[in-house]
């Protein structure tokens, strides 16, 4: 035993012994090592992609191979490279567990049901509760939240509802997130929601873009507060740049709906939700704090939606295995390719889904443009100003991305003057000037009326600045 | 010079409901601060928001009332930028182990300088009263109004789990106890975690006030616990939520540098203020 022990542990092979290597497509992942040890260039980078395993194995060229075994040592997997005799035995190497997809059926979608609601009383309620109660007719039932001031009372809601309609409401522990908790579940081709408010907002801008790349749907309810940084939590209007040309990084664009009243709270938050689902991309609903806490009438709509199962979801049984979704494209032409379909799909939607609402604009010479609460004040401000003989009319645009140019354009070329009147600082106002310059239109004498840090502009503020316009003679002679 | 707690209290007075623990957790840091004796212009507080974010203000520090969550990364870039400076940061729950949670193990495992005090209690005030990391699972709130299903963080054993060298828990209702934690983490040299339980008049557990902490709170030291030993700290630490346990469960008897000495230390090796033009231009070159 002793004499044993001191026999050479390692025998050096005979070249005869030696065996040349083979590729194990499940395990080798390309890194390459093995081509930078072989001493006779025997070994090249793969090019096709292992169905099984996603991986580009290396390609092995045997005529000059001298069976170094170089390529074996520099090998990290255990079972990249093998002898070529182990192959011949076979059954030694463990294999990776291919799911043959082969026999699945593709998925076929089952469609949205709706349901009847029997006729009510108008609810009283605040506008993130006609939210919240818009979601759940609208058939979501996964909430995944951050409390904000000043959305997190539709979040509340939500947590006393969902779990008497078999949903279900998660505190999540930051809007980073919640965000990524509505990616999962939209991509499980699940109605979810969220709420949250600026600074909430600014966080979720990473998952949302994510989200677009992915082509997953879900609705964001934002309610814009005073910025930035933490500002303040009464009303803004600072997000709608963030919303309509800054969704985190990449060529993202999702439609933004902007809510003037509780009323539009509920009809705007369902309407999110069709949107998401029909063109498979989040959808932001913006609203701001004012109309969010305003507690006002709410009919609800005579029919619900029994939400279904799109084809496209992973939902996670055998129907739906062969579905992939991802926001990842390695290869340059690919992704390139892939943001070609999604620009397509963002024109669709910008032929399709621009919404506005005109009061008093077919006579109009002089144009207000304002969304959100503004707008309110403002259609007081048009009120006023009919009656004092100004032929004022309101714009007031419903989806801020795409902005509705095509309802924008007769009555532009009629109104001789636009007083843009919002809580921001010209957000509102380059949106409708990028739309009027990608139009061709001729860009009018535009004014603004605009306040900021929480504050919004008065039915008072917009009537003499508006009067200052309109007759800046006369306003200068008693001045 | 001398200072007194009067020197570190602000004009601003505090406008937390009355019974907060806030109060409390102000009073001891006035105390504390005091007691080691630093000019408030060398000393920097920087909070997160929530109620407890408020802190800052009611001192005649430096404060910085910063972003939901990332005191501690502020606050490590204040340290790292100024070590001269005391740096101490505050938070409540939500801010240190909901959505700042993620900095807290890289704190600890940088190990800067800093002294860390968590108002704990247990629920989300400022926004009126949903479920914080640290309530209890069952408990009701507007979000969790069937009560919570999940078990709440314990801050002491997450400390001490990724490493803490010097992890504390105190209550207002013994502020002597509590000003004394403070300046013993004030005066370790790294990163220290104090824990205190400061319970919300508003939204919290009618049986979590100041009064029940006085009846419950135990100290460790008269439980005969050595500081130093980390795994009988975590064995206490594991009781979170069913005893209030006061004191230092585990302070490092050997702390070793923390991250700015470490910093100075490379600097001091690698600096070279005679350095030519040749020479930085050499450092950039590929070899």
């Amino acid at each position: 035993m002793v004499a044993n022990a001191l026999q050479p542990i390692v025998r050096m092979a005979a070249t005869a012994d030696r065996t040349k290597p083979i590729v194990v497509p499940d395990y080798c992942k390309g890194c390459g090592r093995c081509i930078d040890a072989c001493e006779h260039h025997c070994i090249e980078p793969g090019r096709d992609i292992d169905p099984a395993t996603g991986l580009v194995p290396v390609r092995i060229h045997l005529e000059h191979c001298t069976a170094c075994g170089l390529c074996f040592d520099a090998c990290p997997e255990p079972y990249g490279l093998r002898p070529a005799f182990f192959d011949a035995e076979g059954s030694e190497r463990p294999r990776v567990a291919r799911h043959d997809l082969a026999g699945t059926p593709t998925p076929e979608p089952i469609p949205d049901a709706v349901a009847a609601l029997p006729p009510g009383q108008p609810l009283v309620i605040k506008g993130v509760y006609a939210s919240a109660v818009g979601a759940i007719l609208a058939g979501c039932r996964h909430f995944f939240g951050y409390p904000i001031t000043p959305s997190t009372e539709g979040a509340e809601l939500m947590a006393r509802l969902l779990p008497h309609l078999d949903g279900q409401f998660v505190q999540a522990v930051s809007e980073v997130a919640a965000i990524n908790m509505m990616y999962g579940a939209g991509a499980a081709g699940v109605r979810a929601t969220t709420f949250t408010s600026s600074p909430g907002f600014s966080l979720m801008l990473e998952g949302l873009s994510y989200m677009v790349g992915a082509t997953v749907p879900g609705v964001v309810v934002n309610v814009m507060r005073g910025g930035p940084g933490l500002g303040n939590i009464a009303p803004g209007q600072s997000d709608i740049k963030l919303a309509c040309r800054g969704l985190g990084h990449g060529d993202t664009h999702a439609i933004v709906l902007a809510p003037s009243t509780p009323q539009e709270m509920l009809d705007l938050t369902m309407l999110a939700f069709d949107l998401s689902f029909k063109y498979r991309n989040p959808v932001i609903v913006l609203a701001d704090g004012y109309v969010a806490q305003m507690t006002g009438r709410v009919t609800l709509p005579r029919t619900m939606v029994r939400p279904g199962v799109p084809a496209w979801a992973v939902a996670g049984d055998e129907a739906h295995r062969r579905n992939l979704i991802t926001s990842i494209y390695l290869s340059e032409t690919e992704l390139e390719a892939r943001n070609e379909r999604l620009f397509a799909k963002y024109a669709r939607i910008t032929d399709a889904e621009p919404r506005a609402d005109l009061f008093q604009c077919d006579d109009a010479e002089l144009l207000i443009v304002a969304c959100n609460t503004p707008a309110r004040m403002a259609k007081g401000a048009v009120r006023t100003l009919r009656a004092q003989g100004v032929k004022a009319g309101l714009f007031r645009p419903l989806t801020l991305w795409p902005f509705p140019i095509c309802a924008l354009a007769p009555v532009l070329s009629r109104a001789r003057r636009v007083v843009v009147v919002e809580a921001s600082d010209g957000q509102l106002e380059d949106e409708m000037r990028l739309a009027i310059s990608r139009a061709d239109l001729a860009t009018p004498s535009i004014t603004s009326v605009n306040r900021y840090g929480g504050v919004l502009p008065s039915h008072d503020e917009i009537v003499s600045r508006v009067i200052g316009v309109a007759r800046p003679h006369a306003l200068g002679a008693t001045a | 010079m001398m200072y007194t707690p009067q020197d570190y209290k602000s004009e601003l007075k505090p406008i937390w409901c009355p019974g907060c623990g806030d109060y409390g957790v102000v009073q001891a840091i006035y105390r504390a601060l005091a007691r080691v004796g630093r000019p408030p212009h060398e000393i920097a507080f920087v909070s997160g928001i929530g109620c407890s974010s408020r802190i800052p203000g009611y001192t005649t520090t430096y404060g910085f009332n910063s972003v939901h969550g990332r005191a501690l990364p502020i606050a490590q870039g204040i340290k790292i930028a100024r070590p001269e400076l005391l740096v101490l940061v505050a938070g409540g729950d939500g801010d240190g182990f909901s959505i700042g949670g993620g900095h807290v193990a890289h704190a600890i495992r940088r190990n800067v300088d800093l002294t860390y005090i968590v108002m704990d209690n247990q629920i989300y005030g400022l926004t009126k009263g949903q479920l914080s990391p640290t309530s209890p699972r069952g408990l009701h709130t507007v979000s969790s109004p069937e009560g919570s299903l999940e078990d709440p963080v314990n801050p002491l054993l997450y400390v001490l789990g990724y490493g803490g060298r010097f992890v504390a828990q105190g209550t207002p209702a013994d502020l002597t106890g509590l000003t004394q934690l403070i300046d013993d983490g004030l005066r370790y040299p790294g990163f220290a975690f104090i824990n205190v339980q400061s319970p919300c008049v508003t939204y919290g557990s009618p049986d979590a006030q100041l009064k029940a902490h006085k009846a419950s709170m135990k100290s460790l030291a008269s439980l005969g616990h050595d500081e130093g030993d980390r795994l009988r700290a975590m064995e206490l630490a594991a009781e979170y939520g069913r005893s209030l346990h006061t004191g230092i469960f585990y302070r490092d008897p050997d702390p070793p540098p923390a991250y700015e000495a470490l910093v100075a230390d490379r600097r001091r090796a690698m600096f070279d203020p005679g350095a030519t033009r040749a020479r930085v231009l050499e450092t950039f070159a590929f070899r």
